[in-house]
């Protein structure tokens, strides 16, 4: 016992570690009856019910407002003239990052709505989710005042942000959907792309681009690196009036327009005309820095992203919107849209709708963040700013900012992109790679696909 | 807690506590049985305050389903609903892969890091010991980038490296099995060095006396590294692999930055389907219950690891 | 294999093998280590570059120009010089606070038996093994009803008591031979001065561990910190590098020139503690 320590066996020590069953038995009893306990404790708190905010003072109250990077600094920048018109409102602009500013607020929807900023920035991929779990969660902007700019924004728009007659947003940013392409290489194989109609044409004058260029048509993130892989496909079932979910919500995967549209895709792919961009983001400005496709099927905010990519090949590049999937179909779709929204538990509500409404609804507001960001208006009065009827240089002389007007003056089905919008892009991007990378039939892998999104989410199929 | 009648010898061989000493008057021994409570109070006090909530409160939403915003009792509607769900199934095996492969591949190499980085003979010890700890600092999203542009088939690093030396292009990202192992690699990177350290603290309190011994006996260098080394590293070995197979069934960064658990959920983890489930699909109860689930197998897994390392063999 | 090195070579049959035997191993960690630091290597190559260059193929490998460029976006839109005192005054009161409180558990879960330990010591893995995706949100809300939300209390004290740490100092605990204990006890030592003075000491390099895991795990923390901060100039830093990510226009120049950054703090603690992990044997755990 008192030997020295020095004459020790090795360490062998579990004094410690040694479980024996008695002790495992009791480890497990001690983990029930924490469970037990705290349960009890928690009961409440499951059915975690929104604390109600309030309108507040219109006139004197500090805001917050949740946002990330360009749209963060577009609004910075319009807060002197804000506070300027409203003296006793101070607005904070919290530049928070996209995706972080995802899970911040859904923490806080989640934990009952509290601790949330007075103004949200929300974008049409998580706004239907929020509205839809959390009902409390955001203001409604009606009794505010945000009923009588029903009909001021783009076609479409105002069914995205209501929901059950409750306005919970108003649109800021919408995107329709283009057709950017190289048209040296184009005009180089013999092709007008402005003459293409359909699909099936693009899809003849890619291989015939391929043929004396070597160039892909296009580029899609095959194993799906981001989430926005299904991009194409998504937008490809727009321009036939479908998507993911009907209006009543059911799923319309399976539907004969999205097994045409993954068969598009599958064509393209098979003729050699689809370029990897595995890796997403940084695989994209890679193969447009390299130019290894022709066409970019990006919608609006993309030019500038090419813009600012190629400088060099000004000139070379023109725009269009999409051709359409059957003959005589549409052309126009708008793909994706951002809201500013209220929280429910704000305390200043009329002081935050004051601000979204000086943002989203003012022309100059709309055609200063244009200038400034690149951030195309949902707000059709702001496009009656000349910047958005000049020649844009870049893009061989066309009217870019009329091309899209065009689009989103165009009527264009409103989407539903439903509280599952999350979980369907994923089973569509692994329906999607499963296409382009293992040569599953499209409409298996849309069938599969629809069949598991009905089980994980308990909605029915459309027929 | 049974003590007293046994012999020395075997106390020590079963590795049970130490009988306690002579008998005390009767203050001394309550206050000496006040001891240890007072070193663990502070953070018994703590993990209740915010540990047993947040835990009591997410079983309890494990039994609930939000349904266009209220909450409805499933009761092990979620558990049920966890059995007949592939991707669970895919993310498990994705898991146990990991955790078959990967985790003791790491560890192996910790040990043999730690054990060099120990070494007298080794020049440049603070440079090298840092150099392998390095990766461990990289924060989540710049650790994402740096792979990206690593990995990347067409336009990466690695590639071109392997290009230099007329290896063709690797499908590191984008190829399943290729995916795995790409996914594994980063691992291995990441927490290696991590490994080291807890071995490399572990091996500062082997006592000199024991290699001299085996010196003496004439051990050879395996000899002495199977039998004085690895036994005195027991504790770290119990710990780290507790902690690895906690950390691969809880893996979450790595897939995420490098794949979004694809392609086609070939590197989904039980940590991104949770992730998946709780914040971008919003269905909290699922993801609670799939963390439950996590729960019990992580503890049968460290129940069977306690008894396989903890005890002397 | 590498096993010699840890052995003094008491019976060195002569100095030359010895020589050669250094050179070997140091040239062999070398490569490796050579390995583990390329995406280093890129990382402080990235932080001269612009983000556009950042993409290129093949990716820049020497350094460009714009590293001035990138610190004055991180600190203009990052605020990176307050982030950087917000998160080392974080961490520092942190990895002391949870430093002490481990060490204290450790011990007393290791070296004492009493009723109810292995049932606190299992509620303990719970905490170690429960998902914080899952416990994530509750642990939020209490933040909310304690007012504590946007403030630093909120980030340091709910993982304060961190099971992991715990865990390693009573792992780390046990190494120590109990009769180093006994014998001190019965010398009529009290508990505390004990715990000081004979368990301490010789727990140094384990004690170092515990701190380089602690300060990088507040150091690294992300999503905790997120959700609990409420204003930018109170972020920590990885809180303020994912800021600068936007939907389509992430300065990733900034960014990476940020993560070089962060780095720096984190490799002097380890460089400052690992001295502690004595080479050879000159630092058994039993020696006084």
């Amino acid at each position: 016992m008192d030997a020295s320590p020095l004459n020790q066996p090795p360490p062998d020590d579990p004094p410690q570690g040694g479980l024996d069953r008695r002790r495992l038995l009791a480890l497990g009893g001690s983990l029930l009856a924490a469970g037990a306990a705290t349960s009890l404790l928690g009961a409440c708190s499951v059915t975690g019910a929104t604390k109600a905010g309030s309108l507040g003072d219109p006139d004197r109250a500090a805001i917050t407002v949740w946002s990330w990077q360009g749209p963060a600094a577009a609004m910075k920048a319009l807060v002197p003239a804000f506070e300027a018109q409203h003296p006793g409102i101070d607005v904070t602009v919290q530049d928070i990052g996209n995706p972080a500013i995802w899970d911040k607020i859904t923490t806080a929807m989640a934990a009952g709505g509290q601790g949330l900023a007075d103004v949200l920035h929300i974008g049409v991929d998580y706004l239907p989710a929020y509205t839809e779990k959390f009902p409390d969660g955001l203001a409604d902007l009606g009794p505010l005042g945000a009923d009588r700019y029903r009909d001021a924004f783009a076609d479409g728009m105002w069914q995205t942000v209501t929901r059950k007659g409750k306005v919970n947003a108003l649109p800021w940013e919408a995107n329709s959907a283009g057709f950017y392409y190289r048209a040296d290489l184009f005009e180089a194989a013999g092709v007008d792309g402005e003459a293409l109609v359909t699909w099936d044409d693009a899809i003849d004058a890619g291989k015939k681009i391929k043929k004396k260029t070597g160039v892909h048509l296009l580029g899609i993130d095959k194993p799906a690196s981001q989430p926005d892989a299904a991009n194409f496909f998504q937008m490809l079932l727009q321009l036939q009036g479908t998507f993911y979910f009907d209006a009543e919500g059911r799923i319309t995967l399976g539907s004969p327009e999205a097994v045409t549209a993954m068969t598009l895709i599958k064509e393209m792919n098979d003729a050699g005309l689809v370029s990897d961009l595995a890796g997403g983001w940084t695989a994209l400005e890679n193969s447009i820095k390299s130019g290894t496709a022709a066409v970019l099927p990006w919608p609006t905010w993309f030019g500038s992203i090419i813009e600012g990519l190629v400088p060099k090949e000004s000139g070379k590049w023109k725009v269009r919107l999409p051709p359409a999937v059957k003959p005589g179909g549409t052309t126009a779709a708008t793909v994706n849209s951002t809201h500013l929204a209220v929280a429910g538990s704000s305390m200043h509500q009329a002081a935050a709708w004051a601000f979204v409404e000086y943002v989203l609804t003012r022309p100059a507001s709309q055609e200063a963040i244009y200038r400034t960001e690149g951030i195309a208006p949902a707000l059709l009065q702001a496009y009656e700013a000349p910047v958005f009827h000049e020649p844009s240089k870049f893009f061989s002389g066309q009217h870019k900012g009329e091309i899209f007007l065009n689009a989103l003056k165009a009527r264009s089905p409103a989407v539903n992109y439903s509280a599952d919008y999350a979980r369907a892009l994923k089973t569509v991007d692994d329906a999607q790679t499963q296409v382009l990378l293992k040569g599953a039939d499209p409409a298996r892998a849309l069938h599969n696909a629809a069949d598991q999104l009905a089980r994980q989410t308990g909605r029915e199929l459309a027929s | 807690m049974t003590t007293t009648t046994t012999p020395d010898s075997i106390l020590k061989a079963a590795g049970a506590a130490r009988p306690a000493a002579a008998p005390r008057p009767t203050a001394r021994i309550l206050r000496r049985q006040a001891v240890p409570y007072l070193f663990v109070l502070p953070a018994l006090v703590l993990l209740a305050v915010f540990k047993l909530y947040p835990i009591g409160s997410s079983f309890l939403m494990s039994l609930y389903e939000n349904v266009n915003g209220t909450q409805k009792f499933v009761g092990a509607g979620n558990y049920t609903r966890a059995m007949d769900d592939p991707l669970l199934w895919t993310a498990l095996k994705n898991t146990a892969i990991i955790l078959v492969v990967q985790v003791p591949v790491m560890l192996a190499l910790a040990v043999g890091i730690a054990v060099a980085l120990n070494s007298t003979l080794l020049r440049g010890r603070a440079f090298f010991r840092l150099g392998f700890f390095l990766p461990t600092v990289t924060g989540l999203v710049a650790y994402g980038i740096i792979f990206a542009v690593l990995l990347n088939t067409q336009y990466g690093l690695v590639n071109w490296l392997l290009g230099l030396v007329g290896i063709g292009e690797v499908p590191w990202l984008t190829d399943p099995l290729w995916a795995r192992i790409s996914l594994g690699l980063a691992l291995t990177w990441h927490y290696t060095g991590y490994n080291a350290v807890i071995f490399l603290a572990r091996l500062q309190s082997l006592p000199a006396e024991l290699y001299d011994a085996a010196a003496v006996d004439g051990a050879s260098a395996w000899q002495s590294f199977r039998h004085v080394t690895l036994p005195g590293l027991r504790p770290a070995l119990l710990l780290t692999t507790v902690l690895s197979t906690i950390g691969t069934l809880q893996l979450f960064d790595e897939p995420y930055v490098l794949t979004g658990g694809g392609p086609d959920n070939a590197t989904l983890t039980i940590g991104v389907y949770l992730y998946q489930n709780a914040f971008k699909y919003f269905d909290f109860g699922y993801a609670s219950a799939v963390a439950y689930i996590l729960t019990v197998l992580i503890g049968i897994l460290g129940i069977v690891q306690f008894r396989l390392l903890g005890e002397k063999s | 294999m590498t096993l010699t090195a840890t052995r003094p070579d008491r019976t060195p049959s002569s100095p030359r093998p010895v020589r050669s035997r250094s050179i070997l191993l140091t040239s062999s960690l070398a490569i490796a280590v050579a390995a583990v630091l390329l995406p280093f290597y890129w990382l402080i190559i990235a932080a001269t570059h612009s983000s556009k260059e950042i993409f290129d193929s093949p990716p820049p490998l020497l350094p460009g120009g714009h590293l001035m460029d990138n610190l004055s976006t991180l600190e203009s839109s990052a605020r990176f010089s307050d982030v950087i005192v917000n998160s080392l005054l974080i961490t520092v009161i942190y990895t002391i606070a949870a430093g002490a409180i481990c060490t204290l558990a450790g011990y007393g879960f290791a070296k004492f038996r009493f009723r109810g330990s292995s049932a606190l010591f299992g509620l303990l893995m719970l905490g170690l093994v429960i998902p914080t995706q899952v416990t994530l949100i509750p642990l939020f809300k209490m933040m909310v009803d304690l007012e504590w939300l946007g403030t630093y209390q909120a980030v340091i004290t709910p993982n304060l008591a961190l099971p992991f740490g715990i865990f390693l100092m009573r792992q780390s605990m046990a190494a120590l031979p109990d009769e180093l204990i006994d014998s001190a006890r019965m010398d009529g030592c009290g508990e505390f001065r004990l715990f000081l003075k004979v368990v301490l000491p010789p727990m140094k390099p384990a004690l170092a561990a515990l701190a380089i895991f602690l300060f990088l795990f507040q150091w690294n923390d992300f999503i905790w910190p997120l959700v609990v901060l409420r204003d930018a100039g109170e972020f920590t830093i990885p809180v303020a590098l994912a800021s600068l990510q936007g939907l389509d226009q992430t300065d990733y120049g900034a960014l990476l020139t940020g993560t070089a950054l962060a780095a720096i703090p984190m490799a002097l603690v380890f460089l400052a503690l690992q001295r502690h992990f004595v080479s050879g044997l000159l630092a058994g755990a039993v020696k006084e």
